[in-house]
């Protein structure tokens, strides 16, 4: 390949050379016309019309025949040079001996990990078969049985520590994970997304919620586990067959147009397992000008939504209207709205993760495995007289009484704009046509001099 | 007694300790006589520049309003030189660090460990009965201080797009306003709302409308371009470009680019 790398320039020139000699030749030696004599003018060169590959088309005259095939190149135009230049050997046979090296001693590091995975499985298994056996019936028992709990737990937590220790050093993981191709149902690809999330967009979520004071003021406190993303479709879902998402940032100011349809919510956990999650949109900022204060409201509420490291996606126009989707909503989506002069509202979308039938704790650690979660009665939950009106709503009343975790969140924020009016008036919202003023506060007396000076 | 710096001995004492002296001496060389004694006058750095700044006067700083006052939006709290109060709930700090009421309410003067484990706060409290700092992890009193009133011209909702317009809606966030058949639009573009509040086509319509134009000549058999397209190694073409070329400049600089003729500015 290097041969021919290197004759390359060469071939070229004899192909010139051997064209124009031709002519020089004939010229020279004999009086005639060197174009009559040849046969024909050797036709215009057209540009081979051969498809182009997108990931090795380097070269402008490449890339433009690609531009006409439709494709957009893949990688920078460095990379598709370097890949165009070298012969296709995997990355893992590249022929450098310390690289080599290296991989062979990685290799014996995780033959070593996985047989230590496989002698801690069997502890495991040999943990749980003992019994437990108490002199005194119930105290001793009961405590002999929580540790034995806790030590299994333990040594669950371990195994996984083990199995991501075991991928960590393998360049190919690290290289499938930064190119989306991860598979969320092996620990390695999960930690690894949750320390990325963790890193970064994690720290920006908690900013948004602290700074706009989520936290005192819908929730006492919120640790988030799993990871959210928030689109709103931009064209009616009735006219468009697919509609575009617009993606929305935590803490982005939404247009009313956009906000007015029920949006896509992705949740990502980090731990294995089904769960079922409720999620609740509440907005703190809906203004009472009776009490000089504000109230919440519900603009969306839905239970029983499973949720996997794999399936993730929720839309929350679609939960329980198909016999395929699973999800039960108790209040429908309510498009968000902010009346004029009333200051911005801010829309928090609450994940919570609903408890375990016998209310054992939830395990939701970095490593730990999560445990089956119970459903919740639907039917009750609408009826219940608290809960199934949008004014008022109290969350903090809903987690206690259904022993709810919260476990995620998201937000975004609203204000009055020239879409407003008519997205009110569509959703049959009274008020469409109130606005806010500030109130008047009369200043504090105070003693007026005699003098003009003293005004 | 006031302490007194050491003086000089008076002449008197030099004359007779000198005979004192001299009594005593063993040889009889001339002694020189005292002729001038150098006399040094106090002078101490205690006693101050003349030039110097002095005491000025004083700026009247403290509290303003004392805890549990009402006050209203404005009231100053608390005149400072840097930050020995900060501002706490509703209450703001001006640009000398002078502490404001933010809202009309009671004075109170806290400690928020929970906020800052030094800091003192001075902030306000809607009711009399009502302390700071708040509990923690409780909701937040806030205030609304508005009142609803009816709009004297209530907006006209404007219609839903995808629905009643021909065009597609192609902005990203969903506002989407075309201005046709106006003077500020005569070409009839699309014109959407950007993020500075301007009305304006999108930078990539912009980038391909050359693009688009020549497409459009293309397909009747024409083209827009001046010149034809460029061609390496023909320099008769290029030649003649830049003949056209050079000529356009040079009347431009006789003409002037787009105001009186340049040939009347110089001079």
């Amino acid at each position: 390949m290097a041969l021919q790398r290197a004759s390359r320039p060469v071939a070229q020139c004899i192909r010139q050379s051997s064209s124009t000699l031709h002519a020089r030749t004939l010229a020279t030696t004999t009086t005639t016309d060197p174009s009559s004599a040849d046969a024909a003018p050797p036709p215009p060169s057209e540009p081979s019309s051969r498809t182009r590959n997108p990931f090795t088309a380097s070269t402008p005259a490449a890339e433009k025949q690609l531009a006409q095939q439709k494709q957009r190149p893949v990688g920078s135009r460095r990379r598709r040079a370097a890949l165009s230049s070298t012969t296709q050997i995997p990355f893992t046979q590249l022929p450098y001996q310390a690289f080599q090296e290296a991989r062979a001693f990685l290799q014996e590091d995780r033959r070593e990990k996985l047989e230590a995975i496989g002698l801690q499985r069997v502890k495991i298994a040999r943990l749980q078969d003992r019994v437990v056996v108490g002199e005194q019936d119930g105290e001793v028992e009961r405590r002999k049985q929580r540790e034995k709990d806790n030590r299994v737990r333990s040594m669950g937590r371990r195994l996984e520590e083990m199995k991501v220790q075991a991928d960590i050093n393998d360049p190919m993981v690290k290289k499938r994970f930064e190119d989306g191709l991860g598979d969320m149902t092996k620990p390695i690809y999960r930690h690894l997304a949750n320390t990325q999330w963790h890193s970064y967009k994690r720290q920006i979520l908690l900013q948004r919620l602290t700074q706009m004071n989520v936290v005192p003021d819908v929730l006492p406190a919120l640790d988030p586990i799993v990871s959210t993303g928030l689109a709103f479709p931009t064209t009616s879902s009735t006219t468009a067959i697919r509609s575009r998402l617009k993606r929305i940032q935590h803490g982005d100011f939404v247009p009313s147009a956009l906000s007015s349809q029920p949006p896509t919510l992705w949740i990502q956990p980090y731990n294995k397992g089904t769960r079922l999650c409720t999620v609740a949109v509440i907005n703190p900022d809906v203004p009472n000008v009776e009490k000089d204060g504000f109230d919440h409201r519900c603009h969306f509420l839905a239970v029983n939504i499973p949720i996997s490291p794999t399936n993730t996606k929720v839309r929350l126009g679609e939960l329980g209207s198909t016999s395929e989707s699973k999800g039960d909503v108790l209040l429908p989506w309510l498009p968000a709205y902010a009346q004029k002069g009333a200051p911005y509202q801010r829309m928090s979308i609450i994940i919570l993760e609903q408890p375990s039938p016998n209310h054992t704790p939830i395990v939701t650690t970095l490593l730990g495995a999560v445990a089956e979660s119970q459903e919740l009665d639907a039917k009750s939950a609408s009826q219940d007289s608290r809960y199934n009106v949008r004014d008022g709503f109290n969350l903090r009343s809903f987690v206690d009484r259904y022993g709810l975790k919260p476990v995620g969140a998201d937000l975004f924020r609203t204000k009055w704009d020239e879409g407003t009016a008519g997205v009110m008036q569509q959703a049959g919202i009274v008020g469409w046509d109130v606005e806010f003023r500030r109130k008047r506060v009369e200043p504090l007396p105070y003693q007026r001099k005699a003098s003009e000076r003293y005004r | 007694m006031p302490l007194t710096h050491p003086k000089a001995p008076s002449m008197a004492t030099l004359a007779c300790l000198q005979f004192a002296l001299s009594t005593l001496r063993t040889t009889h060389h001339a002694v020189p006589a005292i002729t001038h004694i150098t006399r040094r006058n106090a002078s101490h750095q205690a006693q101050g520049r003349a030039n110097g700044a002095k005491d000025g006067a004083g700026k009247r700083l403290g509290a303003k309003k004392t805890g549990g006052e009402y006050v209203v939006p404005g009231n100053i709290l608390f005149r400072q030189r840097g930050t020995h109060w900060f501002p706490g709930d509703n209450c703001f700090m001006g640009r000398d660090h002078t502490i404001h009421a933010g809202s009309p309410g009671y004075v109170r003067y806290y400690q928020d460990p929970a906020r800052h484990p030094k800091r003192k706060f001075i902030g306000i409290v809607f009711e009399k009965t009502q302390s700071l700092p708040q509990p923690t992890h409780a909701a937040r009193r806030r205030q609304l201080g508005m009142l609803a009133y009816q709009m004297p011209t209530p907006p006209q909702p404007e219609t839903t797009p995808d629905e009643h317009s021909a065009a597609p809606t192609k902005s990203r966030d969903g506002t989407t306003v075309s201005i046709r058949n106006s003077k500020m639009n005569p070409g009839g573009l699309q014109l959407t709302l950007g993020p500075g509040y301007q009305y304006r086509q999108s930078n990539y319509e912009i980038g391909r409308s050359g693009d688009k134009k020549e497409a459009a000549a293309n397909a009747k058999g024409k083209t827009i371009r001046a010149f034809a397209k460029f061609k390496p190694g023909d320099r008769f073409a290029a030649w003649r470009k830049s003949v056209v070329r050079v000529a356009r400049s040079r009347e431009r600089k006789v003409m002037g680019r787009g105001g009186k003729g340049g040939a009347k500015k110089k001079g």
